[in-house]
């Protein structure tokens, strides 16, 4: 096992989007995160990386609330969100996709969308449809078509293929057209061609758009990402330019469990 | 466009069965139609109550019979006048209904919160927690179910011939099957189904997954609580006993012989078990080989278990099974136009 350094002190920053601090998160006697800091700037491109149990899921759940930090603090957009739940999320411009796809099996791909449509738009009740649905089901189709699902707007979620899951569980975050999005392990799966559109795909965000992104393809996590933070064991190691982050000789110890060797 | 639509297999199905069902006053006895048919409408909304938690929230609720006991006690309450029993508040009839719909509903809006938190087995055992002490509410408050229960309950003058309950009945089941399906795919079916798969992932869109639940619970609840005034009409009286766990159980019965993921299943097992009920008795050396009135349950059990072996959604599942395979040479064209909405759009 090898020393956590302390973690680097957080430079501080103009626009901070997502700032945590000293979050800590304890499942019964387990400590999955071990005081957290993370700044995270409008427009960034934040990609985490860690071995499996290194607690990134963990700290994006906390970030999206859906779990309340033991303790510390959340701010999302400088207001303060450590217990606020998930649900609210949208209205603060956030969008989230997770590790294992989520989806809604019974629904179809349209619906699916249409309802990550309509939860950000606050149209959560009607009890029948009216021509604004007639214009959300058109918006869904457009968010399909740009995710490659065009073709299977009737198909039921559960029938999909699993790069085809990844791909609406990616149309449902960009439909609300988010400024901040978590994206866990988006590439998990995926086949070399699906990777290489899903880069592409995100590369085609908006400059604006905040984009935080656990993943395991170094390929894809350093071709996205400006800045690349790594945690192991609860805790964070290092942080840096994808650069330096690949010749970092501790990063290849705690990521691959062996000495650098080149 | 919409015309063309509208005349689908199953419309033209479902409107041939009502035209048959309006015209069976003339057509069969009027014991077939008041007590069986009657009965197997009054029933089926209730039952399609259950078909519409599971369905699309996935919730499997042992509670509707209590909702459709507690507008019967509340109708009666209201309605009777100058009785021994209950609180003979001695409304207008219509009124009375008005009472025990807002009650029921009100009722149902507070058990659906304090489940609205609990999902599949934990939300059937609090739901039989419900009809329990719903049971025994009743049973004990005698204010409210005056001791024995609630008699000579009036109905509206205008529901005064029998086979004008029983268009009631046909009219209320009609809508609710037309409204539960069409709910199905307008916004409130649609995050409900969302919630019914992935509650997690619907928070992180946006919705409050507990109001969601609790609300579904509560147009149950007034669903219910409709079926309960027919029936209350229809019985004349209503009692504690008859709101009991047994009662209970046997509409989820009826939902599951049926086929609990569909709503013409709720009518279809309302109906077998009416049938069932009234009839087997009848039948000729149905004493001999043992089944009396008294083994009736056992009967219906026996029912249960074949139908959940041969197919575990129930007979609508059979009959959709069935239908799939009779027109499986037909339907190659028909579902040709699947992506029509998408090109049109």
């Amino acid at each position: 096992m090898t020393q956590t350094t302390p973690a680097p002190a957080v430079p501080a920053i103009a626009d901070p989007v997502i700032q945590v601090r000293s979050v800590v998160v304890a499942f019964g006697g387990l400590l999955a995160l071990k005081g957290i800091d993370l700044d995270v700037t409008r427009g960034e491109r934040l990609a985490i990386l860690g071995p499996n149990g290194a607690g990134k899921t963990t700290l994006f759940n906390v970030i999206a609330g859906d779990i309340t930090p033991t303790d510390g603090t959340v701010a999302i957009k400088g207001r303060d969100c450590t217990f606020l739940p998930s649900r609210h999320r949208p209205r603060l411009g956030m969008a989230r996709t997770y590790q294992k796809a989520r989806s809604f099996d019974g629904l179809t791909i349209r619906e699916n969308i249409y309802l990550a449509l309509a939860g950000h738009r606050g149209r959560h009740w009607p009890l029948w449809r009216s021509p604004v649905d007639r214009r959300l089901d058109e918006e869904a189709t457009e968010v399909a078509e740009s995710v490659w699902l065009g073709d299977h707007l009737d198909t039921a979620a559960g029938e999909l293929a699993h790069g085809q899951k990844r791909q609406l569980e990616l149309g449902m975050a960009i439909a609300t057209q988010p400024d901040v999005m978590l994206l866990d392990e988006p590439a998990s799966g995926l086949s070399r061609g699906e990777r290489e559109r899903l880069v592409e795909l995100l590369d085609s965000l908006a400059g604006e758009v905040t984009l935080l992104l656990i993943e395991h393809d170094m390929e894809v996590a350093f071709s996205l990402s400006q800045r690349v933070v790594v945690m192991a064991d609860g805790a964070m190691v290092t942080a840096g330019t994808p650069e330096q982050i690949q010749s970092d000789p501790d990063v290849h110890e705690i990521y691959l469990g062996v000495e650098a060797s080149s | 466009m919409t015309a063309r639509r509208l005349l689908t297999r199953g419309n033209i199905g479902l409107a041939l069965l009502v035209v048959v069902l309006l015209a069976m006053p003339n057509l069969a006895s009027a014991f077939f139609v008041n007590f069986v048919l009657t009965q197997t409408m009054m029933l089926g909304v209730a039952a399609a109550t259950i078909v519409f938690l599971a369905r699309y929230g996935g919730m499997v609720s042992l509670a509707q019979f209590l909702l459709v006991g507690v507008a019967g006690f509340m109708f009666g309450n209201a309605a009777v006048e100058g009785g021994a029993r209950g609180l003979n508040l001695g409304m207008n009839p219509w009124l009375a209904v008005v009472f025990a719909i807002v009650i029921t509903t009100a009722v149902a809006f507070v058990l659906g919160a304090l489940a609205s938190r609990t999902t599949g087995l934990y939300f059937l055992m609090l739901t039989l927690v419900y009809a329990v002490i719903g049971f025994f509410v009743f049973a004990q408050i005698v204010e409210l179910s005056g001791p024995g229960g609630i008699t000579s309950i009036q109905r509206p003058d205008l529901m005064g011939p029998p086979v004008r309950l029983y268009y009631a009945g046909l009219v209320l089941s009609v809508l609710v099957y037309l409204g539960f399906k069409a709910l199905g795919r307008a916004t409130f079916g649609l995050t409900l189904q969302g919630v019914r798969d992935d509650p997690i992932r619907m928070a992180s869109l946006g919705y409050n997954v507990p109001m969601h639940r609790t609300l579904a619970f509560t147009l149950a609840g007034f669903v219910a609580g409709l079926s309960g005034v027919l029936h209350v009409w229809w019985n004349g009286q209503i009692d504690p006993a008859s709101i009991a766990i047994g009662p209970s159980l046997i509409l989820l019965i009826m939902a599951v012989i049926g086929g609990i993921s569909y709503f013409e299943g709720a009518w279809l097992g309302a109906f077998v078990y009416v049938l069932a009920f009234t009839y087997l008795r009848d039948l000729p050396l149905i004493d001999q080989i043992g089944i009396t009135e008294a083994r009736f349950n056992t009967v219906i059990g026996a029912v249960v278990l074949l139908i959940m072996v041969l197919s575990p959604e129930g007979l609508a599942g059979i009959a959709a099974r069935v239908w799939r395979r009779v027109n499986k040479p037909a339907s190659a064209a028909p579902t040709a136009p699947a992506g029509g909405p998408s090109s049109a759009a």
